[in-house]
C-alpha cells in the first residue's frame, strides 16, 4: 500500500514541475492595466481616438492618456481594467523600455525591428499605410510628374531605409486587399525619365519636396538624389514651404477594395472613383486615379507593435492597423 | 499612429449596392474561359498567342485546372499557343484577395495593352478522416455572430448566439431557420461571452451569465428568459454531473460548486471541467483559470495538478477506446492562433495522447459535452472570420 502511495507522491511531483512550466490558458483573464508607449503625441483626445471597449478616464496632453473598461460596452467589458498610454516617446527609448518591463506594448520601427530579442511576441498588420509622391496644381506638366515616377529607385529605399519592411507598390491599394497590384508597374526606368526630363523646358524641371513626417526626411533626400539622376532638380524644403510635391502617409482604413479606395481618393485630394462590381472595374477605377502620375504610389508599409511577456491574448492590432485591446490581457507571472 | 482615412461617408452608400464578387466565376475553370474570350477577341481568329503563367495565390491544383482550361479555350476558337512569331502576348497571374481567387491577364499586341481580371469565390476544403483510432470532426454550422452552443433536439437543431436562439429544421440537405427566441439581457454581455444548451427531452434550457432561458422546440420554438443567479448544469458524458456557479459578467465557473452526491463546495476559479474513469475511479479534471489542469476525485476533493498541456477548454465523452475515457482538449495558446482538439486517455492524472490531434481553422471558442462520444465545438475561421460549429466525436478502431 505504501509503495503504490509513494509511486503516486513520485507521479504528482512530476505532473506539478511539468504543470508549473507551463501555465498556458486558452481562455483570457480579467483584471490589470496594460502600458503602451507611442511617438505620437495628439494635441486633444479627440484626434486620438478611444479603443473599443474603454472610456477615457485622464488626459495630460503630451504625457499620457489611461483608458478604463467600460463596464457596459458594446461587445462587452474588455478583459483589462486599464490602459495607459505614454505620449510622445521616441521609438528607440521604447524599445529600451520594453526590455526594462517598464512597458507591455511598444512601436516598432525598421531599426527597432532589427533590434528585437528572440521570442518577442511582435504583432504587424497588413501592409495598410501607402507612401506615396503627391503632386501639387503647380507642376501643370505630366512629363514632369512620370519622369519623377521613373526616376525613383523604390528597390534601395525599401533595402536601405525601409529594412525591407512592407512592399514596394505602384499602386494606390496594396496587393492583400485587390489582388491585383503587381499590374501597375514600380520598376525605375532612368533613360525613359531622361529621355522625358529632356523634352521638358530647363525651367520646368526644377521642383520642392517636402516629407510630411520628419521621420520620413531620409527618404525625400533619396527621392532629391534618384531625381537628379533623371536630370530633374528636386530640393527638399520642410513641409511649410508650400512644396511643389509631398512625400505623404496615408491609413487604408477598409479591407474591402471599393472602400479603401474612396478612402486613399479623398485622402490625397483625388476625384471620387466610380463604384465598381468587379475585381475588373475595381481595376480600372484605380487605373483611372493614377493616370496623369498626380500621385505615384512608393510602398505600402505594416504598423507594428511589439509586447512583453505580460501580454496574452491578442493580436494588439487589426489587419487594418486598429488598436484592438479589447483582445487582450495581463498575465501577472510570480 | 496615422489618422485613418475618415470622410468616405459620401461614397461609402454608393458602394453598399455593389458586390466586389458581382459577375464572378464559379470556379478556375469558369474564369479562365472568360479571359480567354476576351484574348480572342483581342487577338483575332488565328492569331499566335504567347503565354506566360505564374502563381501568386496559395493554390497548386487550381493553377493548372485555370491553365489546362484557358488554353483548350484559346484553341477552341482557333487561337495558337506558342513562342513561334506571337501577334499577342498575355501574362497571366493567379492571384488572390481575403475573399477571391483572380485570374490577371496582362495582355500585349504592339503597343497595345490590356489588363482583364476575371475571379472566383474562395472554398475551403473539406476535410478527410484518416483510418484507425480518430477524432472526426464534421462542419454542422456556419455564421457571422459568435455560436455559443449547438444541440439536436428531435425538431432539429438550436444554435445559441449572443442574441438569441435560433432553431433551424432540415430541409433536404439544408438547415432552414425556423424561429429565432431574442435574448435580451439587463446589461451588455462580458467580452468573451459564453453560453450553454442543455436538452431535456423536447425542451431545453439556455444557460447564459446571468440569463436561463427554458423552452421547447416542439411544436414550435418558444423560450422563456428570466435573470438568474442559478448554477450551470455541467455534465461529462453520462457519467458525471457537476452544479457549478458561473461568474456573472466573466468568463469562468467561480469555484462555488455542488456536486453529483449534492455537496456543496468551493474549489479556485475554472474554466471548464470533465470527469474521466481511470482504473476503475472517476476523477474531475477542471481547467483552472490560472492554465492549470486541476485534479479532483469524485467527491471533489483536490487530488493534485496533472501535467497535460492543455488549452482551456476541455470535455469528457462517453467513447470507451481501450481502458478508461476519453477526454478532449483544445491545445494552449492564444486566439491570434489555429487550434486543434486531441483525445487523451487519462492514466493516473498523467494524460496520454489517444488520437491524433484535430485541427482547426482558427482558435476553438468553446467545447462542450454533446452526449455519447461528442462534443461541440464553436471554432472561429482566421480567414472568413465566421464561427463554426463542428461536431467532434471519438471514433474507436479496430
Amino acid at each position: 500500500m505504501w509503495s503504490r502511495w509513494s509511486v503516486e507522491i513520485k507521479r504528482l511531483a512530476i505532473a506539478l514541475m511539468l504543470a508549473a512550466a507551463c501555465l498556458a490558458a486558452t481562455r483570457p483573464r480579467y483584471g490589470g492595466t496594460l502600458r503602451v508607449e507611442i511617438h505620437e503625441s495628439p494635441s486633444s483626445p479627440e484626434i486620438f481616438g478611444v479603443p473599443k471597449g474603454f472610456i477615457l478616464t485622464t488626459w495630460e496632453a503630451g504625457r499620457r492618456a489611461i483608458f478604463t473598461a467600460d463596464d457596459n460596452a458594446p461587445g462587452g467589458r474588455p478583459f483589462l481594467d486599464n490602459v495607459e498610454i505614454q505620449l510622445g516617446r521616441a521609438l528607440r527609448d521604447q524599445s529600451v523600455d520594453l526590455e526594462l518591463g517598464k512597458t507591455d506594448v511598444v512601436e516598432l520601427g525598421a531599426a527597432e525591428l532589427r533590434r528585437q530579442a528572440p521570442g518577442r511576441r511582435v504583432w504587424p498588420s497588413s501592409p495598410v499605410r501607402l507612401m506615396a509622391l503627391v503632386f501639387g496644381p503647380r507642376i501643370g506638366d505630366a512629363r514632369v510628374r512620370e519622369a519623377l515616377a521613373l526616376a525613383v529607385d523604390r528597390n534601395a529605399i525599401h533595402s536601405v531605409l525601409l529594412q525591407k519592411q512592407g512592399e514596394i507598390s505602384g499602386a494606390l491599394l496594396p496587393e492583400w486587399i485587390t489582388g491585383y497590384a503587381f499590374v501597375f508597374s514600380a520598376t525605375a526606368d532612368l533613360a525613359k525619365a531622361q529621355a522625358l526630363v529632356a523634352a521638358i523646358p530647363p525651367v520646368d524641371r526644377s521642383l520642392t519636396l517636402a516629407a510630411d513626417d520628419p521621420a520620413n526626411r531620409g527618404i525625400a533626400d533619396r527621392i532629391q538624389l534618384n531625381a537628379r539622376d533623371a536630370h530633374l532638380n528636386v530640393s527638399v524644403v520642410p513641409p511649410t514651404a508650400n512644396p511643389d510635391v509631398r512625400l505623404v502617409e496615408t491609413r487604408i482604413a477598409f479591407a474591402d477594395a471599393a472602400h479603401a479606395l474612396a478612402g486613399v481618393a479623398i485622402a490625397l485630394g483625388l476625384s471620387d472613383p466610380p463604384p465598381a462590381r468587379n475585381p475588373q472595374e475595381q481595376y480600372q477605377a484605380e487605373r483611372a486615379l493614377l493616370d496623369g502620375f498626380r500621385v505615384i504610389p512608393l510602398f505600402h508599409l505594416p504598423v507594428v507593435y511589439g509586447a512583453g511577456p505580460r501580454v496574452q491574448g491578442g493580436p494588439v492590432i487589426t489587419p487594418l492597423g486598429e488598436w484592438r485591446f479589447d483582445s487582450l490581457w495581463v498575465e501577472e507571472r510570480p | 499612429m496615422i489618422a485613418a482615412v475618415k470622410g468616405w461617408h459620401a461614397v461609402s452608400a454608393a458602394l453598399l449596392f455593389f458586390s466586389a464578387s458581382a459577375g464572378a466565376a464559379d470556379d478556375p475553370g469558369g474564369a479562365a474561359k472568360e479571359l480567354a474570350r476576351k484574348t480572342t477577341a483581342f487577338a483575332g481568329r488565328g492569331a499566335a498567342v504567347a503565354i506566360v503563367w505564374r502563381n501568386l495565390s496559395s493554390l497548386d491544383s487550381a493553377a493548372n485546372q485555370a491553365r489546362a482550361a484557358f488554353e483548350d479555350a484559346l484553341q477552341q476558337a482557333g487561337l495558337r499557343t506558342g513562342d513561334l512569331a506571337p501577334l499577342v502576348e498575355a501574362k497571366v497571374t493567379l492571384s488572390e484577395d481575403a475573399s477571391q481567387y483572380l485570374l490577371v491577364e496582362e495582355a500585349s499586341k504592339g503597343d497595345e495593352h490590356q489588363v482583364w481580371i476575371s475571379a472566383w469565390k474562395r472554398v475551403e476544403p473539406a476535410s478527410t478522416p484518416s483510418g484507425g483510432l480518430t477524432l472526426e470532426k464534421k462542419l454542422v454550422w456556419e455564421q457571422p455572430e459568435p455560436i455559443l452552443d449547438v444541440a439536436f433536439p428531435p425538431a432539429g437543431m438550436l444554435v445559441l448566439s449572443p442574441s438569441g436562439v435560433t432553431l433551424y429544421a432540415r430541409n433536404g440537405a439544408q438547415w432552414q431557420s425556423q424561429r429565432t427566441v431574442l435574448l435580451t439581457p439587463a446589461k451588455p454581455w462580458p467580452a468573451d461571452l459564453r453560453g450553454h444548451l442543455r436538452l431535456r427531452g423536447a425542451g431545453f434550457q439556455a444557460l447564459l451569465p446571468g440569463l436561463e432561458c427554458d423552452g421547447t422546440a416542439d411544436p414550435s420554438l418558444s423560450a422563456e428568459c428570466h435573470a438568474s443567479e442559478e448554477p450551470w448544469v455541467l455534465e461529462s458524458g453520462s457519467r458525471g454531473l457537476l452544479l457549478a456557479s458561473f461568474a456573472a459578467a466573466r468568463n469562468y465557473f467561480d469555484g462555488r460548486i455542488t456536486t453529483q452526491g449534492g455537496q456543496r463546495k468551493n474549489i479556485p476559479p475554472f474554466f471548464s471541467a470533465a470527469s474521466v474513469e481511470s482504473q476503475g475511479r472517476t476523477w474531475w479534471l477542471l481547467a483552472a483559470t490560472d492554465g492549470r489542469i486541476q485534479v479532483f476525485d469524485n467527491a471533489l476533493e483536490p487530488s493534485g495538478v496533472s501535467s497535460a498541456q492543455w488549452g482551456s477548454d476541455i470535455a469528457g465523452t462517453d467513447a470507451h477506446c481501450g481502458a478508461g475515457s476519453q477526454v478532449l482538449a483544445t491545445r494552449p495558446g492564444d486566439r491570434s492562433q489555429l487550434d486543434s482538439i486531441q483525445a487523451f486517455n487519462v492514466s493516473d492524472r498523467t494524460p496520454q495522447p489517444l488520437t491524433d490531434p484535430a485541427d482547426f481553422p482558427g482558435p476553438v471558442m468553446a467545447l462542450w459535452t454533446s452526449g455519447g462520444s461528442a462534443a461541440t465545438a464553436v471554432v472561429k475561421n482566421l480567414r472568413s472570420q465566421q464561427y463554426s460549429a463542428y461536431v467532434v466525436t471519438v471514433v474507436c478502431g479496430n
